[in-house]
């Protein structure tokens, strides 16, 4: 009790928080209570000093704003409440008081009769004016708590509850303040009987909009304008009983105010006409309409456009959703009706600009409710058949023509809200228009001018669920047939045609079967035209690229497989009867198998990256087919020519393999390579080929044999190409992985004779080694030291050989790179060990830059084993080397080795790897370009460019060697010192970006120099230098100070 | 809109005899008969030229016949060595001529 007392006169003296704590730490202890406090302070509640009074009310609401709950018992609960409320009269101490009375409304204690009289003592006592916002916000919390903890005793005060808060809460500018007071506004308006005081609610809520206000720079509250607004539109659209004084207000605003009151109006407009209801709306029918009508017609911008769309949409459905769903379909009066018919009036003219806005509303109309969009199509569509066949209106088809597509097009998109459920027979709103509308189109179909709008149309028709039946379908796939005929000179319009066939052959792909592709396959000749005959090998490819435009559907995708495999096999076989002619040639039947190849490729990989399941299928029927013609082909090759030995056939069929391979589960791959490897390995050909040319019983297939002829061993690409997309559980179908793997190794050494093989193998074993790393530790020790010791390391073996053997080893470290692999690094390590090397020093350094780069065997849809970042971490480790070795010693071959590698490193690496060593690699480059070495050459150039493009202007490093490098380019963009025209185009692209970031006055005693020279590039035999050589002058020519 | 969407150039318009390889000549329709901007619009046309094809070339740049009521003095304005090169010292001039071809070439960092 004393320490109360000295605590409270401590407090007094000094208002430290201390003095609180303790207390109430005194309170909770149970040493003190609540009444000790009271008495303790009792001279000063009283004391006739209004310092010391307020001070005094002041700690005890500090005291039990921190006073635990329970210790405040339902007495002294009800004697505080009466307390402050007598507190409230008295100017002094009603700021204290109100925060007493915030702790206490919340608690569970409070009852009904304090809540009464706290209500009451507010009402009466409390002055808003002469408070500033903070205490304002006291007084609002209070209420605040009040509705929310004791609603019902407010309830039961009347009128003269909602009469007191109006009082308080009138006039009210703090936007915190506001906050609150809209939520409260909305309870009562909700809950509360608020008829009698409609009016004054509408002037508490109603002068704040539309909100204007914008949050001051540091608001420590952080009020957006957005909160207000949603807070102020939750008021607005709290009764229905607002809507008469509303919506004239509304319509001020949105005919005076700006672009931003505008869209704020009809946002808010949107939300509180269905609230208001069809009375009100029907009542401002009319002039809502007026208004709307201007902001649609003549829009400021898209947005307002599309709000007011928007707006009108609520409007209508406001209107006439209430008598559920009217039965009789004529009975559509009113707004509806009349804008309908003012919208049909403007579309007379389909060509005016005011047409566009006008289907606009009768698109909105379409997603409102069943009967107004039955309506709206009742008029509109039979307006424009009419409109369309009238022979007066004959230029205005076209637009015509798009009015009723756009239509169509809304008509489908308010229907099609669940695709699970289709509608009933007849019950889409278009049905009964249907004929004559897809009569008109047919008809529009016909001159190319209407055929765009009419194929959109038809597309929006056939896209709408349970429109079009089975039979309309194929009439209209019959229609477009006839315009992708027609259209012989590759305009868009075959690309919208296909485009709609590709839509119809999603939801009926047989008609397009039966149809369209019959067409097209017809299309195609069994024969592949002559060398000369260009026009005929133009309209194949335009076919096969319509078929691939097509035939991503699954259904249709068999067809193609089976017709175009059976086109190929036509193609490519000769007929045992025929004579072979040693002179024939077979290069257009090539291109034309290349074509056909490429057609099923292309359509494979964009069903692959559709995820179209079927694709695992063509597994046992494209792919034995293509084996087994390339087989039979390889093997026939040694007799006499053949067309399916051409290597580019091969790469794509490789492709298609590879592709299928891809999307196998992993026990699936392993039955195929088993049957691959019986083919390759064991010359059992059985498992693998299937066709109706069968391979020759008395040949054997064997391309891994040393004696086996070119056409057989070329066949290994298809071989790897099997094995490239292999998961990493698939085991190969060998005894012995590393004896396989070093058997290979050898073949490229001792049996590959071209390219073409070499790179097969290196691609199967770079695959492998990347999937089973982990299980081929002697391979990679052993085997591959032996490898590096005898075939590359060896000077005495042929620079030829060594630099083959090199590729081999760079794949190999590929693989190992890619998927993190320890001895990757160790093989780099070698790599550099070449760079003193007389023969392959050049080499060896490409290779260490190209090791990063990426490739299309390991890759991710190929299931390869891949590190996140591998790249940049070789980077990390290579580049501080390279740029050191460099660096390290001036003009000995050793050091253009690093700058190769560096070259190549820089080629095949992302440019954020080595971005932060630009300054760095900046001389070095430029010394990079006096390598004799197109590629190279070509590539620093590349370089540099990309680096100039992204530094910022005045690049002090560019600045500084800008005369030499003009110069370098200059010279390296003539055609009489550089051969090449990559180097050539290079040059000149560097040239043309340099006054974008060099300063004028650096480059200003070259300027003459250059425009002189580059006009001897005007002059270039090739065309893309003259082009580039153009741009460079021109930015030259403009290059002033 | 471009000179070329508004037909003023086309291809059609630019000839060239095979038996004199290094001549070209360039017509150009202007839009009305009375279009003050036609002058300029040669200019434009010869600048263009004189930047992106070698010296060796002769190009002779008129309007079409009878598409413009000052023809004669246009094309002996236009093909005036003197003049032109004394156009091209007046900056003012030069400036306004830039930003007419600022859109001739590719737009920088295109490709």
């Amino acid at each position: 009790m004393e320490r109360i007392d000295r605590l409270v006169r401590t407090w007094i003296a000094s208002e430290q928080e201390q003095e609180i704590e303790d207390t109430v730490k005194e309170i909770e202890q149970g040493n003190a209570n609540l009444l000790h406090v009271v008495k303790s302070l009792g001279e000063y509640l009283t004391s006739e000093e209004d310092d010391l009074r307020t001070k005094g009310v002041e700690f005890l609401s500090l005291v039990i704003a921190r006073c635990p709950p329970e210790k405040l018992n339902r007495q002294s609960v009800r004697t505080l409440v009466a307390f402050y409320c007598g507190k409230l009269e008295d100017t002094e101490t009603i700021i204290p008081a109100l925060k007493g009375l915030i702790t206490l409304t919340k608690l569970p204690l409070f009852t009904s009769i304090d809540a009464v009289e706290v209500a009451k003592a507010l009402f009466a006592h409390v002055k808003m004016n002469v408070l500033v916002q903070s205490q304002r916000f006291m007084v609002f919390t209070i209420i605040d708590n009040l509705v929310a903890n004791q609603r019902e005793a407010l309830k039961n005060m009347g009128d003269e509850f909602i009469r007191g808060y109006v009082g308080l809460a009138e006039g009210e500018k703090d936007p915190r303040n506001l906050l609150l007071a809209f939520a409260i506004d909305r309870v009562l308006l909700i809950e509360f009987e608020t008829t009698k005081f409609i009016e004054d609610f509408f002037n508490i809520t109603f002068c704040y909009f539309p909100i204007t206000f914008r949050p001051p720079p540091n608001d420590p509250y952080r009020i957006t304008t957005e909160d207000l607004k949603a807070a102020l539109r939750s008021c607005l659209h709290a009764t229905p009983a607002f809507g008469k004084l509303a919506v004239p207000v509304f319509l001020e605003k949105l005919t005076a105010g700006s672009p931003v009151t505008k869209k704020d109006t009809l946002d808010t407009l949107n939300v509180c006409l269905p609230v208001y209801g069809p009375a009100i709306a029907r009542e401002f029918a009319r002039k809502m309409w007026n208004t709307l009508k201007l902001e649609i017609f003549q829009p400021t911008d898209n947005v307002t456009e599309e709000k007011a769309l928007k707006t009108m949409q609520v409007l209508i459905q406001t209107i006439y959703a209430a008598p559920a769903e009217q039965a009789d379909d004529a009975e559509i009066e009113g707004l509806a009706k009349e804008a309908c018919e003012e919208c049909i009036q403007i579309l007379r003219e389909p060509e005016k600009s005011q047409a566009k806005h006008a289907i606009k509303v009768l698109c909105a109309f379409m997603s409102t409710t069943a009967s107004v969009a039955r309506f709206t199509l009742a008029r509109a569509v039979p307006h424009f058949v009419k409109l369309f066949l009238d022979p007066d209106e004959l230029p205005n088809r076209t637009p015509t023509l798009r009015l009723l597509a756009d239509l169509i097009e809304a008509a489908r998109e308010s229907t099609s809200h669940d695709p699970e459920v289709l509608p009933e027979e007849g019950n889409v709103p278009l049905s009964p228009y249907k004929d004559e509308v897809i009569g008109v189109l047919t008809v529009g179909l016909k001159t190319p001018a209407t055929a765009y709008p009419a194929i959109d149309a038809l597309k929006s028709m056939v896209r709408t669920p349970g429109l079009l039946t089975d039979e309309e379908l194929g009439f209209v796939v019959h229609n477009v047939n006839e315009v992708l005929q027609q259209d012989e000179d590759e305009t868009d319009l075959s690309e919208v045609s296909l485009d709609l066939l590709c839509t119809v052959s999603a939801v009926a792909p047989s008609h397009v079967s039966g149809n369209t592709l019959p067409l097209l396959f017809s299309a195609l000749p069994d024969r592949a035209p002559p060398r000369d005959a260009d026009a005929e090998r133009i309209k194949y490819w335009r076919t096969l690229a319509s078929l691939k435009k097509l035939c991503t559907q699954p259904d249709l995708f068999e067809t193609l497989v089976i017709r175009l495999s059976t086109k190929l096999d036509l193609l490519c076989v000769p007929s045992p009867s025929s004579t072979p002619t040693p002179t024939e040639d077979l290069e257009p039947a090539a291109a034309y198998a290349h074509s056909i190849l490429k057609t099923l490729a292309d359509v494979l990989s964009a069903k692959i990256e559709l995820g179209h399941t079927d694709v695992v299928k063509y597994i046992d029927r494209l792919v034995p087919r293509l084996y087994n013609l390339f087989i039979l082909s390889a093997i026939g090759a040694e007799e006499r020519p053949m067309v399916a030995t051409d290597p580019r056939l091969l790469a794509v069929a490789a492709q298609i393999v590879t592709l299928v391979t891809q999307t196998l589960t992993a026990p699936r791959q392993e039955t195929f390579v088993k049957s691959v490897f019986a083919a390759y390995v064991d010359g059992d050909v059985s498992q693998l080929t299937e066709g109706i040319q069968k391979v020759p019983a008395g040949k054997r297939f064997s391309p891994l044999q040393p004696g086996a002829s070119t056409y057989q061993k070329n066949l290994l690409v298809l071989f790897s190409a099997a094995v490239i997309a292999l998961h990493k559980e698939v085991t190969l179908p060998v005894p012995d992985e590393v004896a396989f793997l070093d058997g290979l190794l050898q073949w490229i050494v001792t049996h590959a004779e071209n390219a073409l093989q070499r790179e097969a193998l290196m691609h199967l074993i770079a695959a492998v080694v990347n999937r089973h790393a982990e299980k081929l530790d002697a391979f990679l020790s052993s085997n591959i030291d032996g490898f590096w010791t005898s075939q590359i390391a060896n000077q005495s073996a042929s620079p030829e050989a060594r630099r083959n053997a090199i590729s081999t080893f760079t794949w190999l470290t590929k693989a190992l790179l890619v998927r993190g692999h320890a001895r990757a690094t160790q093989n780099v390590d070698r790599l550099f060990e070449l760079f003193d090397d007389e023969y392959v020093s050049w080499d060896a350094a490409r290779a260490v830059g190209r090791i990063p780069g990426t490739d299309k065997v390991l890759t991710k849809k190929n299931h390869a084993v891949l590190r996140i970042l591998y790249a940049q971490k070789y980077c990390n480790s290579v580049l501080p080397r390279i740029i050191e070795g460099a660096k390290a010693s001036a003009n000995s071959p050793r050091q253009n080795a690093y700058l190769v590698a560096l070259a190549a490193l820089i080629k095949s690496v992302p440019k954020s790897t080595y971005a932060h060593e630009m300054p760095s690699l900046m001389p070095l480059l430029l010394r990079g370009i006096d390598l004799p070495d197109n590629e190279i050459r070509a590539g620093v150039i590349d370089t540099l460019h990309a680096a100039a493009v992204s530094s910022e202007k005045d690049n002090a490093i560019i600045a500084e060697h800008a005369s030499s490098l003009v110069s370098t380019m200059l010279k390296n963009s003539l055609v009489t010192q550089m051969p090449s025209v990559r180097v050539r185009v290079a040059a000149l692209r560097y040239l043309a970006i340099l006054p974008s970031v060099v300063r004028y006055d650096v480059l200003h005693p070259q300027k003459a120099t250059v425009i002189r020279e580059l006009a001897k590039v005007l002059d270039d035999p090739k065309r893309v230098v003259r082009s580039e050589a153009v741009e460079a002058r021109t930015n030259w020519f403009k290059f002033t100070g | 809109m471009s000179l070329e969407q508004l037909a003023v150039v086309s291809a059609p318009q630019i000839t060239f005899d095979p038996k004199y390889p290094d001549r070209v000549t360039v017509e150009f329709t202007p839009t009305v008969p009375h279009c003050g901007m036609s002058t300029f619009i040669g200019l434009s046309i010869r600048v263009r030229l004189l930047r992106s094809l070698p010296q060796r070339f002769k190009i002779d740049v008129r309007v079409k016949p009878g598409s413009h009521q000052s023809e004669q003095a246009l094309n002996k304005q236009l093909n005036d060595k003197e003049r032109v090169a004394a156009a091209l010292e007046n900056p003012a001039l030069l400036e306004v001529l830039e930003q007419c071809l600022s859109t001739a070439g590719r737009t920088p960092h295109e490709d």
